[in-house]
């Protein structure tokens, strides 16, 4: 475990963006890393060197199987913009989410379709990824929770949420934890009508999941809510038209007291609410999700009396039928929130410095699609993927797939490089996650004590 | 049994509120001991070690037996939110259990090294006069390894990330790593790991107190 091979410092302890004299999490030294990174995982120091795509395999497209792409990032280097590594995993899973251990060591790597996980040494060469382990019997292990969704680093151990169930593949499903050495711990069922477990708000427990984020210092784990593996495995034209599959998409977030695992409250968000970013600011008590078929920005917050509540604070395009968001990335300093679009292909930006009132103060085309935005933590540098999921995602000509990179200047987004994943052969590509040989403490604040 | 279920509860309780304060860093109320479960993350892994008398000890007899908090620092880090850290909150509860008679007989702490040639038995016994400021109290064991072979298999059985910096000169200290706690139950098995952001003394305590009424239960069984 001692080993000499980096360049900078690799301590994992904490970081209290209070004491760095800047806004939140801008500390001095230029640490960066993604904005939407788990708080326990250890961050990047100065700039990211790579960008890691969990990408679909296309059949009749390269070799056909979903791989991890790690795309060159770094500055000057003879190889940015390029790819300069793609390791292929057995066939194609429905890649779609990745997450890293807390130590920065492995990156998970999950399969919804057929709930595969796959593990990769990104610590020994994080220029190229190497798979070490599979879990291929999650369903069985996990008592039947089915489609994880990608993993989140908590201390030792990875939190996976999950979209759906073995037994009727529908929105019922499970948060699952694993150790950083791939071994099962336990499975927490989503709150239930008639399993609510005690949480306020039982009338609206509808049992399903999505995504699953901490805020440390309030012990406040909130989940979000989708749809199950019945759906997300359709044509997507196919489930529009049908009413009876678009009444199974999730309507609920839950907050959860995190040390416990007990569900506490059940939020109502209809429309499927996706991606959570808490704020980072140390007194920022919130988070914003955008719900997919709602197209709307919604907020969790504690008010006056330190309760949590939820509510919907702004239209994300007005445009009749939505415009599905699907990412969001807030930057670091909580002001600015990046709202990918997959209907018409726009990413919107707000601004949230009053979270209670976002507004809309840009938008760019970025292609005929878009799904994923990954934000640099100097805010300065956002990438940008294509793909929502297999069967979901454009046909024909609308169905380009890539990873496009902007900068930033806080008016607009100027592309830096512009990688075809078709034309690569390399597939839909998806979750983008920063590597680096260049490691630091985790984002938990703690002050000096 | 139901007088010991009331001291242990009550107890947390008391503790909770004056020894542990809530504040900004730890903005909630910890949780009632026994209102929750604690599920087994795998086993404590084994090996030698050498106590600070430079006698030889199986980490097995430091982890069974007693509700062990097992901590991996080394004294040469100067980074205040790692390794001074997590020796000060078990500093904390250490104080803590010479108030509480259940704590000093059921809990015992153990601090490793992993920083072999620096930390010997020697300085260890050094350091630890320094720390533990209760004299009574659980036991608080201070334990190092014969060499860094010896102390690797350790290491990998916890998933304990140490790395050198490049710079042995660094101001933090010569040695980067995750902040790792194991609470470990009775029959050494680890049932959380703590980190910044969760080493919270009264969440750690409630944890302790949590694998004491299980145990009460099922002896009661």
């Amino acid at each position: 475990m001692f080993v000499d091979q980096r360049a900078e410092a690799y301590e994992f302890n904490c970081f209290n963006p209070a004491s760095s004299g800047g806004p939140a999490g801008n500390e001095a030294g230029g640490a960066a890393d993604e904005t939407c990174s788990s708080p326990y995982l250890a961050r990047i120091e100065g700039q990211e060197e790579f960008v890691y795509v969990w990408t679909l395999g296309v059949e009749g497209l390269g070799d056909g199987a979903d791989k991890l792409v790690s795309v060159d990032v770094k500055p000057g280097s003879p190889t940015y913009g390029k790819v300069v590594s793609s390791v292929s995993v057995e066939g194609r899973n429905e890649a779609h989410h990745a997450g890293f251990t807390d130590d920065r060591r492995q990156l998970w790597c999950a399969g919804l379709e057929n709930s595969r996980v796959f593990i990769f040494d990104v610590h020994t060469d994080p220029s190229k990824p190497k798979l070490t382990k599979t879990i291929d019997n999650f369903a069985e292990t996990t008592g039947g929770a089915v489609g994880p969704h990608g993993a989140y680093a908590l201390p030792g151990r990875v939190l996976i949420p999950c979209l759906s169930n073995a037994k009727d593949k529908g929105g019922r499903t499970a948060l699952v934890e694993y150790s950083n050495d791939g071994n099962y711990i336990m499975t927490h069922w989503l709150p239930t009508k008639d399993d609510a477990r005690g949480a306020a708000g039982a009338q609206f427990a509808d049992g399903y999941g999505y995504d699953a984020r901490v805020l440390p210092r309030k012990n406040a784990l909130l989940t979000s809510s989708f749809t199950g593996w019945n759906n997300y495995t359709m044509d997507f034209g196919k489930m529009t038209s049908d009413p009876e599959a678009m009444k199974h998409f999730g309507q609920t977030m839950v907050m959860w007291d995190f040390h416990t695992r007990q569900p506490k409250k059940v939020f109502q968000v209809p429309g499927a609410p996706l991606e959570i970013r808490w704020a980072w600011g140390d007194q920022h008590n919130y988070a914003f999700t955008a719900t997919a078929l709602g197209s709307k920005l919604w907020l969790v917050y504690a008010d006056d009396h330190g309760d949590w509540q939820a509510k919907d604070v702004a239209p994300i395009g007005e445009v009749k039928g939505g415009v599905l968001p699907v990412d969001i990335s807030l930057s670091a300093d909580d002001k600015t929130l990046f709202v990918d679009c997959f209907g018409d292909g726009k990413c919107r930006v707000f601004d949230v410095s009053d979270p209670q009132h976002p507004k809309q103060i840009y938008e760019k085309q970025i292609g005929k699609q878009v799904n994923m935005v990954s934000q640099s933590w100097d805010g300065k540098r956002l990438y940008f993927t294509s793909s929502l999921l297999a069967r979901w995602d454009k046909k024909g000509a609308d169905n380009e797939q890539f990873l496009r990179a902007y900068g930033w200047d806080g008016k607009e987004l100027k592309p830096t490089f512009d990688l075809d994943f078709t034309a690569l052969k390399l597939g839909r590509a998806h979750h983008m996650l920063f590597g680096s040989t260049k490691l630091g403490p985790n984002r938990t604040t703690i002050a000096s004590r | 049994m139901l007088r010991i279920l009331f001291l242990i509860l009550s107890s947390a309780c008391l503790s909770s509120a004056a020894d542990f304060a809530r504040d900004s860093d730890y903005d909630y109320d910890p949780p009632l001991p026994g209102s929750y479960t604690l599920p087994v993350v795998k086993l404590a892994a084994d090996g030698t070690l050498l106590d600070t008398d430079n006698k030889a000890v199986n980490l097995r007899d430091l982890t069974h037996g007693r509700i062990t908090l097992l901590s991996f620092i080394y004294t040469r880090c100067a980074a205040p939110k790692a390794c001074p850290y997590a020796t000060g909150v078990l500093g904390q509860l250490h104080d803590f259990s010479a108030k509480d008679v259940a704590l000093a007989k059921n809990m015992r702490l153990v601090s490793i090294s992993f920083d072999p040639e620096y930390d010997t038995p020697q300085h260890l016994a050094a350091y630890s006069e320094n720390v533990r400021e209760a004299k009574s109290g659980c036991e608080w064991r201070f334990v190092t390894a014969k060499s860094r072979a010896s102390l690797e298999p350790i290491l990998a059985g916890y998933n304990q990330a140490v790395d050198k910096r490049p710079n042995p000169s660094d101001p933090q200290g010569p040695l980067y790593h995750v902040l790792r706690v194991f609470l470990i139950d009775r029959a050494g098995r680890i049932r959380n790991i703590y980190s910044s952001g969760t080493l919270d003394p009264r969440l750690v305590l409630a944890d302790v107190k949590t694998l004491l009424l299980e145990e009460s239960k099922i002896s009661k069984q």
